[in-house]
């Protein structure tokens, strides 16, 4: 089950509806995005927006993706079992998605997202995948 | 790691024991333990204690059931009980000696055969040769020693210890027979149970994981690490089958023993892969492990073991991964594409670390609901409790009498054991101390985020041990990242344990800064789905608004004096009190920026006061006062200053809106839109401060210059200060001259002030000061002029009043200036501290040369001085211009007006240096000096014409300097309506030197002035020879069509020394008109130079008939026809 989704901007943070301990998944995960922009040779080189899997699976496992106006996307998911494949679709659409968001002409760049459609829509990718 | 017993930690080393000759043992033992492969040695003295080896009684179960899988004291017997080699060592002595010896030798040999019969230990004897006895030990004897052992010659050695080259080499042999045997002995142990492995002849799984794990530590001993890995990794994934399948002990210790063995297995296979290098394979295996046991959790009583255990696993894999990753630095990430590939924190073992401080603490929490569910019963129960024979199982052991005996344990006394034990340990250090490392790890390697989590559950760790200044130092430095960060909730339970540390800590100041900034948080407004559950959230309580309410509520009581908090220190409580006045001060760095929404108003030096002060939440609070501006300048609102309360003030940098957005917290502010002003535009940008400007002066200033000033002159520039509406108190005047491009009126090289001679431009004074300073002598006046400064006084002057003067500036080299002038003024009073007004003007003035001289010499009509310096080819262009000696040259000096304006030449002369030694040339001037003063119209020039006879033949003649009066021509009426005509301007031009030489002829050509058609004349070419040689000279004269010609055309003749030759000619003229004279060429042979005259000095005119004027009038001289 996907128990978080999150979209970092430069600085705001925006969408994450539950716990703290998930807080604090997404902000350490931040580090591991921030290695693989910085190091890209360390990891091999970054020529998708998607991350792939950010944080050695323990209890979650923790999926990124990065705009290229570097926004990221991290998605926490208690579901050890999930292939890459639809991570990858549904960060897409998530992806469209937000860009659907911010291109509202009423929002203010590096602002919360304040959209209801966007959250309706949010949880109808999530709940696709289960 | 340091857990595990040292035989496990390290791999295994091969054993020989020594037996006889203690003496000895010191040395081989050493040369042993240096080899590579390392020996280790068991040393016996003698061959009593050979017993310590013997085999202990195998108690092997009635059922051939195995009582558990490993035991734990078989590593630690292979390493220091049960040697592969049993070296027995006898001294020569004994061997060769007596028969009473050789029997002893005999007796010690077959018990120590006795001894290892049937267990496979290779024996090997060494004679010690004594160089002392020399006398080598019989043949015999040491056959019959051979024999009697049963070794094969090569396991004979000798050992001589006195010579150190026979010492090196018994050493070396002894050494490499060890090897070999150990090998041999550790090879045929491990296949023997290999053997068994193979055909399955194990009655038990136990044993099967038994086997194999023997076959890798004797693989183990052979250092043949890819055999050991593998069997180990066989009895590893054995065990893990055994889970489900085993019954023999009780549930509980059951999976404690196997937990414990896998510890093992895995703890061997790990080291084994990291040393090999194998860092990826490794981490890779950890995650198995890690996957396969993590849901083992076992019963719900002694979860606690299962959290320890797995703690474990991760701290031991953490070490080895850390003195790994000393050894092999770099660490090449693996290429993606697998689906489970590795993350980047699987490799650093900060990671690790910080899993196993979060397992110790799951441990801690649950030991600790297990305790407090059987806090009475667990006392004295779990005394006698020791570990069994085998790995992972514990034991009572009763004692009886004299003999103890090992009972096993029920699940419920094991419980009781492993709580009772469980709380002997603090685990709070050691979380501490394992996330520190984490924390610290993180840090280094640049991972701020991990690093701040890291310090937050170290903090927190402090907080539940109620070590409120650590915690509190912590808390901030992870607050400080998600404050910068702008991570809301974070940052909220962060400052509910710094809110609470300061509380607990009694540091109101602290505690109300966490308030407010708590207070001011912009917590997400989704209160209603909060999932977090309290046991979750910090003290503060879940990130809500309703939460917010009542921190607000909370602090301001506190502020207001009005409700006081307990605090743990001394019972003391909060409070802000008269005797504890709180100052806040909230700056640029402050977090409390956010709160302190700043208005946008203006407060002076003076402290502005303001009533009671409601703030409206999301309104911008306007004041407004009203400031009379004393002086001008930048007038600023630094700070706000609220009071809240009798003791309590909040002092406030001022700021505008727009700085606000760089604070990540303020993007979450709703309502910025609405703005503080009405104005939005300075709203948005703010404005803090204001320039105050000085009053609007009501005087004019007035500078006048006449075009462009000339070189020499005092060029006059008259200032006028006119009063329009402003009377003039202690009004000071200051001039200064710049120059336009820089660099300072004095020539560079010179910069001593006192040097007018170096100064281009300079202020010469102020005249016109009208003599007021008389009328008023009381009165201060100041006047200073310097060369490129001036300050003078005004005079006290009322409204519609004017004063002026005049400034002298003089130019001594052409340069535009720059001139400021600047009145400084009080309007109102002459007191002097009293603002002042100042009014600038400038003026650009541009300096010209106003004439400028030029001069040439010539030499006198139809007269050639030959010079000599003129035949020689001249290389350099600016030779100096010769002057034959004690001949007449013409000197025409000439004078251009350069300048825009009329000038009037007054005289012009040349001054020759008188230095003393006569005159060295005789000057004349031609004509008359000027009576009335020549005007010169701008572009004109005047010439006058010198005529220079050099009496001295030097080489450097000075001839002199020219000096040219004139002045401003202003014209015929100013002239006469005022005496301020221009003065005198003095110009001198320096002529260049010129050399004088001797001429040694001189050609002149005669002949009338004028000539008439028809009537013959004489044509006279004198040649005069001034040297003191005979001169030959070679003339010719070209026949010319105008004239019919007597006389010769070529000759060549002699001029005797100092006399003159004179040739006539005859002419007789054909046509009128300006006519050439036929062209003579003097050619004089001495020197090889030859002369013609130009075409000038050989024409002459012809008149038609006699010319009738007055020929009185023509007075011809020389110089006036050589003027052009």
């Amino acid at each position: 089950m996907i128990v978080c989704v999150a979209v970092v901007g430069h600085q705001s943070f925006t969408e994450a509806d539950d716990a703290l301990k998930l807080h604090h998944i997404v902000h350490c995960s931040l580090d591991v995005v921030d290695e693989r922009v910085n190091n890209p040779k360390k990891s091999g080189p970054l020529n998708e927006s998607f991350l792939g899997l950010l944080c050695p699976p323990e209890n979650y496992k923790v999926y990124g993706y990065l705009t290229n106006t570097k926004v990221k996307f991290i998605l926490v998911t208690t579901d050890l079992d999930v292939r890459d494949a639809d991570m990858r679709n549904f960060f897409r659409r998530f992806h469209s998605a937000y860009v659907d968001a911010v291109s509202n002409p009423f929002h203010v760049p590096a602002k919360k997202i304040t959209s209801r459609t966007f959250a309706e829509r949010v949880s109808t990718i999530v709940k696709s995948l289960g | 790691m340091e857990e595990y017993p040292e035989e496990l930690r390290t791999p295994p080393v091969a054993l020989v024991s020594l037996v006889g000759c203690p003496e000895l043992h010191t040395l081989i033992s050493t040369h042993l333990h240096s080899e590579q492969p390392p020996i280790n040695t068991l040393a016996l003295p003698d061959f009593s204690k050979i017993s310590i080896m013997a085999k202990t009684q195998k108690d092997t179960s009635a059922s051939g059931q195995a009582a558990g899988i490993l035991k734990r004291d078989w590593l630690l017997k292979h390493r220091t009980r049960v040697p592969a080699i049993v070296a027995a060592l006898f001294s020569s002595d004994h061997v060769s000696g007596d028969p009473a010896q050789w029997l002893q030798v005999c007796t010690d040999l077959e018990n120590l055969k006795a001894l290892i019969r049937g267990r496979n230990i290779k024996l090997v004897l060494v004679v010690v040769v004594q160089s002392t006895s020399k006398h080598d030990i019989s043949e015999d004897r040491m056959i019959a020693l051979r024999k009697r052992a049963e070794v094969d010659s090569k396991y004979l050695i000798n050992f001589v210890p006195n010579d150190a080259l026979d010492l090196q080499q018994s050493l070396n042999r002894m050494g490499n027979t060890f090897a070999e045997l150990a090998n041999t002995y550790y090879r045929d142990e491990g296949r023997r149970i290999k053997m068994r492995l193979e055909r399955k002849s194990f009655s038990s799984i136990e044993l099967n994981i038994r086997y194999c794990f023997k076959v890798a530590v004797y693989a183990e001993f052979r250092r043949d690490w890819v055999e050991a890995l593998r069997l180990y990794e066989d009895a590893y994934h054995v065990l893990r089958e055994m889970i489900g399948t085993a019954t023999r002990l009780p549930a509980i210790q059951r999976l404690v023993e196997i937990k414990t063995v896998a510890e093992q297995l895995h703890f061997k296979i790990s080291t084994l892969l990291l040393h090999g290098g194998k860092v990826i394979e490794a981490i890779t295996w950890f995650r198995q492990h890690n996957a396969s046991y993590r849901r083992l959790v076992g019963a719900p009583e002694v979860i606690f073991l299962h959290w320890e255990w797995l703690s474990r696993q991760f701290l031991v894999f953490a070490e080895l991964l850390e003195t790994s990753s000393a050894i092999t630095p770099s660490i090449s990430f693996p290429v993606s594409g697998r689906a489970d590939r590795l993350t980047e924190w699987e490799l650093y073992s900060a990671y690790y670390y910080q899993l196993a401080a979060h397992y110790l603490k799951e441990k801690k929490s649950s030991l600790e609901l297990a305790l407090s569910m059987s806090e009475a019963e667990i006392d004295g129960m779990a005394e006698s409790v020791v570990p069994a024979v085998y790995v992972g199982q514990f034991a009572r052991l009763l004692e009886q009498g004299n003999t103890f005996s090992m009972q096993p344990l029920t699940d419920e006394d094991y419980i009781h054991y492993a709580l009772a034990e469980g709380k002997r340990f603090q685990d709070s250090f050691e979380i501490i101390a394992l996330v520190k490392k984490s924390f610290e790890m993180y840090s280094s390697s640049k991972a701020q985020r991990m690093a701040s989590y890291c310090g937050f559950q170290m903090a927190r760790e402090y907080f539940a041990e109620s070590e409120f200044g650590n915690a509190k130092q912590l808390f901030d430095s992870v607050a400080s990242l998600y404050r910068q960060e702008g991570w809301v909730t974070l940052l909220w339970e962060v400052l509910g344990y710094l809110r609470e540390c300061s509380r607990r800590l009694g540091s109101v100041k602290d505690f109300i800064e966490y308030s407010l900034e708590m207070a001011a948080l912009p917590v997400l407004p989704v209160a209603g789905v909060l999932s977090f559950s309290f046991k979750e959230c910090g003290p503060a309580g879940p990130a809500s608004l309703a939460q917010r309410e009542i921190i607000h509520e909370e602090v301001f009581g506190l502020v207001r004096g009005q409700s006081s908090l307990a605090s743990n220190e001394g019972n003391s409580s909060l409070k802000v009190t008269g005797d504890h006045p709180i100052h806040l001060e909230i700056d640029l760095v402050s977090p409390l920026r956010v709160v302190a929404a700043t208005s946008n108003d203006q407060s002076v030096h003076r402290v502005e006061t303001a009533l009671v002060l409601s703030l409206v939440t999301n309104k911008w609070l306007r004041l407004t006062y009203d400031i009379k501006s004393e002086q001008s300048g930048k007038l600023e609102c630094v700070s706000v200053i609220a009071r809240m309360g009798p003791h309590f003030t909040i002092c406030c940098r001022a700021e505008s809106p727009a700085s606000l957005n760089d604070l990540p917290l303020w993007k979450f502010e709703d309502r910025v839109e609405t703005f503080p002003t009405k104005d939005p535009g300075l709203a948005f940008s703010g404005q803090k401060f204001t320039q105050v400007e000085e009053p609007d002066p009501l005087v004019d200033l007035k500078l006048v210059a006449s075009g462009p000033a000339l070189v020499g002159e005092s060029f006059i520039v008259p200032v006028t200060v006119t009063s329009k509406g402003h009377a003039i108190h202690s009004g000071e005047l200051k001039i200064n001259l710049v120059d336009t491009r820089g660099g300072g009126l004095l020539s560079p090289r010179e910069v001593e002030p006192s040097s007018s001679d170096n100064l281009h431009v300079e202020l010469l004074g102020v005249s016109g000061l009208e003599c007021e300073d008389e009328s008023k002598p009381g009165m201060e006046n100041i006047k200073k002029i310097q060369h490129s400064f001036g300050l003078i006084s005004v005079p006290y002057l009322n409204v519609g009043d004017s004063w002026s003067c005049k400034l002298e500036i003089k130019w001594h080299r052409p340069k535009p200036v720059m001139l400021y002038v600047s009145l400084g003024y009080s309007s109102h009073s002459s007191e002097p501290s009293v603002q002042k007004v100042h009014v600038h003007k400038s003026l650009q003035i541009e300096g010209k040369t106003a004439v400028s001289i030029s001069h040439r010499f010539m030499l006198p009509f139809r007269r050639e001085p030959l010079l000599l310096s003129k035949i020689k080819p001249v290389l350099d262009s600016d030779q100096m211009p010769s002057l034959p000696l004690n001949e007449t040259s013409i000197l025409v000096v000439s004078a251009k007006n350069c300048t825009e304006v009329p000038l009037q030449l007054l005289s012009m002369s040349i001054e020759m240096e008188d230095d003393g030694s006569g005159r060295s040339c005789s000057l004349q001037h031609g004509g008359k000096d000027l009576i009335d003063p020549a005007l010169l119209v701008p572009g004109e020039e005047f010439k006058k014409v010198f005529s220079v006879i050099p009496e001295v033949n030097v080489s450097n003649l000075e001839i002199g300097t020219v000096c040219l009066r004139w002045r401003r021509d202003s014209g015929p009426e100013e002239e006469s309506g005022s005496n301020t005509a221009a003065s005198e301007v003095l110009t001198k031009h320096r002529l260049p030197d010129v050399n004088v030489e001797l001429s040694p002829l001189v050609v002149s050509l005669e002949c009338p002035p004028h000539a008439i058609l028809g009537n013959p004349f004489t044509y006279f070419i004198k040649i005069q020879n001034q040297t003191q040689l005979l001169q030959e000279i070679k003339l010719s004269l070209a026949d010319s069509q105008s004239f019919v010609l007597s006389g010769y055309h070529n000759d060549t003749t002699f001029v005797l020394p100092k006399s003159e030759h004179i040739l006539s000619y005859k002419l007789v003229p054909l046509a009128s008109g300006s006519q050439q004279l036929p062209r003579v060429t003097v050619t004089a042979m001495r020197y090889s130079a030859g002369f013609q005259p130009s075409i000038a000095a050989s024409t002459v005119f012809v008149f038609p008939s006699e010319p009738h004027f007055k020929m009185a009038h023509i007075m011809a001289s020389p110089e006036s026809i050589a003027v052009e």
